[in-house]
C-alpha cells in the first residue's frame, strides 16, 4: 500500500488516480489470514454495499488513504470486468486503452512496473536513500584535551 | 480388475495428499491451503484484457455510498492509474 501511495504523491500531478474497493480477500469468515488478526484488520465478507462502504470507510481513514477511492457494487461488474480480484493495477491512456495490465495479486502485484511505466513517460521521481542510523547519530562530543 | 482399480485409486489419492502437502507448503499450513482452494482460486482470473484493448467500463460507488461515478469518466487528458484491492 505505500507504494502505490508513494507513486501517487510523485505523479499525481501528471495521471490521475483511482483505487476501487473490490469484495474482501481475507474475510473472518472466509479465508482468514493470522496476519489480518494480529493487525487487527477483521471483516466478514460484506453481503450488502452498506457493509462494503464501511469497510472501505474504514479503511480509508485508519490509513489516511490519499488516493481517490471508489467501491465496486454487489454486482462486482468492476472487478469481472478487470479481473482484479485480490488486488491488481491497471494504467488506462487518454485514448481510453490499456497501457499498462499489472498481474494478479498478490504474487504478480508489482506497483513498482506501475512506476516505471509512469517513469518512462514523465520522468524518474528519485528518493533519497535513507539515511542509516549511524548517520542521523547526533554527533560524539569529544574528549576534553587533557590539561598541560 | 478388482485389483487394477485399487492401483488406480492408490495412484490417485497419494497424487492427491502430494498436491496437498505441496500446497500446503505454499500457502503455510493446511487450514491456508484449504482456504486457498475454496476461496481463492474459484475467484482469481488472469482476464481477457490485455495491453491496447479498450478499457472496460463500471459504475463505482462513492465513499459516501450514494454517489455513482464510472470509471471511463476518469479517463480523459492524462493516464488513470486504476488500482483494485480490499482491506484484508
Amino acid at each position: 500500500m505505500g507504494d502505490i501511495v508513494q507513486i501517487y504523491e510523485d505523479y499525481q500531478g501528471r495521471a490521475d488516480f483511482l483505487t476501487v474497493y473490490v469484495r474482501e480477500a481475507h474475510p473472518t469468515d472466509e479465508w482468514q489470514m493470522k496476519s489480518n488478526v494480529k493487525d487487527d484488520v477483521c471483516y466478514a465478507q460484506p453481503k450488502t454495499l452498506a457493509q462494503r462502504v464501511a469497510i472501505a470507510n474504514d479503511f480509508t481513514k485508519r490509513f489516511k488513504f490519499p488516493l481517490p477511492f471508489g467501491i465496486d457494487d454487489m454486482s462486482n461488474a468492476a472487478n469481472d470486468a478487470y479481473a482484479a480480484w485480490p488486488e491488481r493495477i491497471y494504467i488506462i491512456d487518454e485514448s481510453g486503452r490499456i497501457a499498462y495490465r499489472g498481474g494478479m495479486g498478490p504474487f504478480n502485484y508489482k506497483p513498482e512496473e506501475a512506476r516505471e511505466w509512469l517513469a518512462a513517460r514523465y520522468g524518474a521521481v528519485k528518493h533519497d536513500a535513507p539515511k542509516s542510523p549511524a548517520d542521523e547519530a547526533p554527533p560524539r562530543p569529544r574528549p576534553a584535551a587533557p590539561a598541560k | 480388475m478388482n485389483r487394477f482399480w485399487r492401483w488406480v485409486a492408490g495412484i490417485l489419492g497419494v497424487l492427491f495428499l502430494a498436491a496437498f502437502a505441496v500446497l500446503s507448503f505454499i500457502a503455510g499450513s493446511p487450514k491456508d491451503a484449504y482456504g486457498m482452494v475454496r476461496y481463492a482460486l474459484p475467484h482469481m482470473h488472469r482476464g481477457t484484457l490485455k495491453v491496447g484493448s479498450d478499457a472496460p467500463d463500471a459504475r463505482i460507488v462513492a465513499l459516501d455510498g450514494v454517489s455513482r461515478f464510472h470509471i471511463r469518466e476518469r479517463t480523459h487528458e492524462r493516464p488513470l492509474v486504476l488500482v483494485f484491492g480490499s482491506f484484508t
